[in-house]
């Protein structure tokens, strides 16, 4: 299998649980409800590792980095800001009180090109430190248009600042089994899909309506929860929840995909952070990335049933949210 | 309610009309018109729920789905002016219940092609000028040209979303007086046959233009 996998920084967080409303975003159990990790303070301070790796200097580094990191600060409908505070010799996971991103050899993830990982309140949510590493062991570029056979930096530099601010994956793609093991991505509907496309591919430096969903909704902007809207349901399969269902809202005026899942034993889900306007709503099972990109592994994600559509349309209000409705799917 | 409505077609009919109408020189300025009829629908077209396709171009389609407004039965409302023998200003009001209709199909991953619905209220609020076509005119039967713009407001099933646009309309009809009076507060009475073409923007559509017609008949009151 080619390397292309993205570690899901969620097997750093103990004990977490899942919010309630998510696309996924990460959440801690803060005294018995979940509390989305967030940052508090803005700008959100960051360190560059002074280590290059094969092919790409700490200065592009740094470059590279700081662009994805200003991607997501242009995001009209976010209040989220991020500053170099310099390079240093820190390595990434160290606990250090700095949000180091850097190059770190680490051979038996063999399928992993980053990761990130929290230091953070248990009880508040609140994030108090994120280290990003970037796997030396595969090649990188930094050069504009990409290059063939080395992965592009700043595409997953900017998957895992998703997660450095508090987001989750997202699982609006569709991928097939490698005969070699592991999965190749077919597409992908956000940059925070857990299986990055490729080497030589730069398509994830820029954001989907997915991934601007999920962090204008952590760090709204002004009036932001005002303009936008949620709607919110079940999933049920004979008449019993399903946990971990993928459920889509499709726009039908902005043609928007953005998606949730369901969260908890009742099988509910909220997608917030909408476009006002009609919408289409696809449930789907989970089956296009390895569970454990999106929940602990000791919950129970029920997949064994088949897509549908729910059979009325949807429509989001600005400032509130649909009516609740159910979807009842059927055994695969 | 019927009861009501039959006293005053009873009224109508009852009061003596006068010959010809045109030449007797009394015009009043006030008329009200209500009554209904139908209201088309119109395609939006097709639309695809895309992903960004791996080492393609294209992308990559995960359904498609193409949406209509359907038609449905229309009330209307209309208060006009006559400014003089030829020219009206219309004030129009007009009602309807279509339904958005999207029909999902070629998903991805197999599932079942289904349309699904959502009803709307659909309310038009215009202004616009009548212009009587008196050259054409047969017997009773008065043809005339309309034109007018306004507002639209359409309101999404549950009532928690508002869309709001704007419209434009042309179309003509006939207007045929069954009674007039010369004296009293009621001086004419009669049927109004309407069609109009009708361009709405935004609402459902956002930031389409989509074309409606409307086709009405009502019973006109004139003060």
């Amino acid at each position: 299998m080619r390397p292309a996998a993205l570690l899901f920084a969620a097997l750093f967080i103990a004990g977490a649980v899942a919010h309630p409303a998510a696309y996924l975003q990460f959440s801690a159990d803060g005294n018995g409800q979940a509390k989305a990790l967030r940052w508090t303070t803005s700008p959100i301070r960051w360190y560059a590792s002074n280590h290059g790796a094969d092919g790409v200097t700490a200065t592009q580094f740094q470059a590279a980095v700081g662009r994805a990191f200003d991607t997501w600060q242009a995001i009209p409908t976010a209040m989220v800001g991020f500053t170099f505070a310099g390079f240093t010799s820190a390595a990434p996971f160290d606990e250090d009180g700095q949000s180091v991103l850097g190059f770190a050899e680490e051979p038996d993830m063999d399928r992993v090109l980053g990761a990130t990982t929290f230091v953070m309140d248990a009880v508040t949510g609140e994030l108090i430190e994120s280290d990003i590493f970037f796997n030396a062991i595969f090649p990188w570029s930094t050069s504009e248009a990409g290059a063939a056979g080395r992965f592009d930096l700043q595409s997953v530099a900017t998957h895992e600042i998703g997660h450095f601010v508090g987001l989750g994956h997202s699982a609006l793609g569709e991928t097939e089994l490698r005969p070699s093991g592991g999965r190749r991505v077919i597409a992908s509907g956000a940059v925070m899909f857990p299986v990055a496309f490729g080497a030589g591919i730069t398509a994830d430096r820029v954001l989907q309506p997915d991934d601007i969903a999920g962090v204008s909704d952590l760090y709204p902007e002004a009036g932001f929860h005002q303009k936008s809207g949620s709607l919110s349901g079940r999933v049920l399969l004979n008449g019993r929840p399903v946990f971990g269902a993928h459920v889509i809202a499709f726009d039908l005026q902005t043609n928007e995909l953005v998606a949730g899942f369901t969260l908890n034993a009742q099988g509910e889900f909220v997608i917030s952070g909408l476009k006002p306007g009609p919408h289409v709503i696809r449930v789907e099972p989970l089956d296009d990335a390895d569970l454990e990109s999106f929940f602990d592994a000791s919950q129970a994600v029920d997949i064994n049933f088949t897509p549908v559509f729910y059979p009325r349309i949807v429509a989001v209000p600005a400032g509130g949210g649909a009516p609740r409705f159910d979807v009842t799917v059927t055994s695969k | 309610m019927n009861r009501l409505r039959g006293l005053l077609a009873i009224a109508l009919l009852g009061v003596p009309h006068l010959a010809l109408a045109q030449d007797t020189g009394f015009m009043h300025r006030l008329e009200v018109s209500a009554g209904g009829g139908y209201f088309t629908g119109t395609s939006f077209g097709n639309a695809s729920a895309t992903l960004r396709a791996n080492g393609q171009a294209q992308p990559y389609a995960l359904f498609t789905t193409e949406s209509a407004l359907t038609g449905s039965l229309a009330g209307d409302f209309t208060l006009g002016a006559r400014i003089n023998r030829r020219w009206s200003v219309d004030g129009h009001f007009l009602y309807s219940r279509p339904s958005l209709e999207t029909s999902v199909r070629d998903d991805a991953e197999g599932a079942a092609a289904i349309t699904v619905v959502e009803r709307i209220d659909q309310f038009l609020i215009d202004a616009g000028v009548l212009f009587r076509i008196d050259e054409m005119r047969i017997k009773r039967l008065t043809p005339y040209a309309a034109g007018g713009a306004g507002y639209l407001r359409q309101l999404h099933e549950g009532y928690a979303l508002i869309d709001q646009g704007h419209l434009y309309h042309l179309g003509g009809g006939v207007t045929r007086d069954l009674v007039m009076r010369t004296h009293g507060i009621v001086r004419a009475a009669g049927l109004r046959a309407d069609a109009r073409m009708y361009f709405l923007a935004g609402g459902v559509v956002n930031d389409r233009t989509a074309r409606h017609g409307s086709f009405t008949a009502s019973l006109f009151v004139r003060f």
